[in-house]
């Protein structure tokens, strides 16, 4: 009970340290949902690790050890208690922020939500801040407000909702809800949500580049909503640092990008790699209970 | 990537069109107005069809002038929708499940190269 154990929690560090060169290249939606199947497996892979660690402090309690059939029988220390203390606070404090996570994800949804009725799936905001919103719900509606509405042109609006709406058909908040769970229970996941929520925001660039059949338009639209956020007035208070924008208006002039089925290996191997520790660990862990007990 | 087709317009996505032009614009538009900004295919008895559906529903106002109307946006909803939107966004939020908003703020930098990136 050594390496198996501890292996799940350093595996997140590669798929960290890779997730925005991964992004670099390739369709967006591919390397988005591997990522985050990745983070996903990750995460809870390292979470059980957590658990078995924290579940070794178990037999220096009382009534377990009164239930040790071999009070003789010496048992190697599984685990040295300070780390086995160490892993249930990491678990507790996971725990923590997971829920806080959630809440704060239902409320801010729930909030967009109640700002308006949605009819023929719109709700508009008359306010200048330009802002738009994709809010997910049964069927789920867009936001927006007066203020880009006017910023844009007929033609560039086409492209704003079909953008939103792409996040809307492809169900884009359960990929950032995913990885933004696992990135509360495991922090080091931190940089894999930031790569997934800027993936989800280049894929619904390429459906909208698509839709509207002009990928030069998409960026314009893009470049002119986002440049409308410099200088005084209601900042966007929310949303992502502008070298990702850069970055989108960039890949948006390039050619549409080609799938790269095999940039998903890396990712691939890690969640098998975790998985595999896993079992090897739970296994190692059965045993050892069994004999202790 | 898309599911949808490309050219093929989501269920309501002609009446967001519509409502997103009256918004854009400042003067109150005719029928013939919003067909020849959205353009395309689309007839005018679609065009007129659409605005009385939002007439009907209370989203646009309309008055008389010449032979047709003139529509412009309500604003009601509009106002009340963005207090509680701006309300929403001022208190802490979830960054991340708010991240799928169109634009970004950006710096001075960033604002630079992508006027650079914009130039033909």
């Amino acid at each position: 009970m050594n390496v198996a154990i501890y292996l799940p929690l350093l595996l997140a560090l590669p798929l960290t340290l890779t997730a925005a060169r991964l992004a670099a290249r390739g369709t967006p939606g591919l390397i988005a949902r591997g990522l985050t199947g990745s983070a996903f497996v990750a995460a809870v892979s390292s979470t059980w690790s957590l658990v078995l660690l924290a579940l070794t402090l178990l037999d220096d309690l009382p009534p377990l050890s009164a239930l040790d059939d071999h009070p003789t029988l010496e048992l190697p220390e599984p685990v040295p208690g300070p780390v086995a203390l160490l892993a249930a606070l990491l678990l507790a404090w996971g725990a923590v922020r997971l829920v806080r996570d959630i809440h704060l994800r239902i409320t801010t949804h729930r909030r967009l939500r109640a700002a308006g009725t949605p009819q023929d799936g719109l709700v508009v905001a008359d306010w200048s801040a330009p802002l738009a919103v994709a809010v997910p719900g049964r069927p789920g509606h867009l936001l927006v407000t007066s203020g880009i509405l006017r910023l844009l042109d007929t033609d560039e609006r086409r492209v704003l909702f079909a953008h939103e709406h792409a996040h809307l058909a492809h169900r884009h908040h359960r990929l950032v809800a995913l990885t933004g769970a696992a990135a509360a229970v495991n922090p080091l996941l931190i940089p894999v949500r930031t790569t997934v929520a800027y993936l989800v925001e280049r894929w619904a660039d390429e459906d909208a580049a698509a839709v509207v059949g002009d990928r030069g338009l998409t960026a314009k639209a893009v470049a002119r909503a986002a440049l409308a956020t410099v200088g005084p007035g209601p900042k966007a208070a929310l949303g992502m640092h502008g070298g990702a924008v850069v970055n989108r208006v960039r890949a948006l002039i390039a050619p549409s990008p080609a799938p790269r089925r095999g940039r998903l290996l890396g990712p691939t191997l890690l969640a098998a790699g975790c998985l595999s520790a896993t079992a090897v660990a739970t296994a190692e862990f059965v045993a050892l209970a069994r004999a202790w007990l | 990537m898309g599911n949808a087709p490309a050219g093929r317009r989501a269920r309501g996505s002609l009446e967001s069109e519509v409502m997103g032009l009256l918004w854009g614009r400042s003067e109150p538009l005719t029928a013939a107005d919003v067909q020849s900004a959205i353009g395309g295919d689309l007839a005018y008895n679609t065009v007129q069809t659409i605005l009385i559906r939002l007439h009907e529903k209370n989203l646009v106002h309309r008055r008389k002038a010449g032979r047709g109307h003139v529509y412009w946006p309500v604003e009601d909803a509009a106002t009340a929708a963005a207090k509680r939107m701006r309300a929403a966004l001022a208190d802490p939020v979830d960054r991340h499940a708010v991240l799928q908003q169109f634009a970004a703020s950006l710096d001075e930098d960033d604002a630079a190269t992508l006027r650079g990136l914009l130039q033909p």
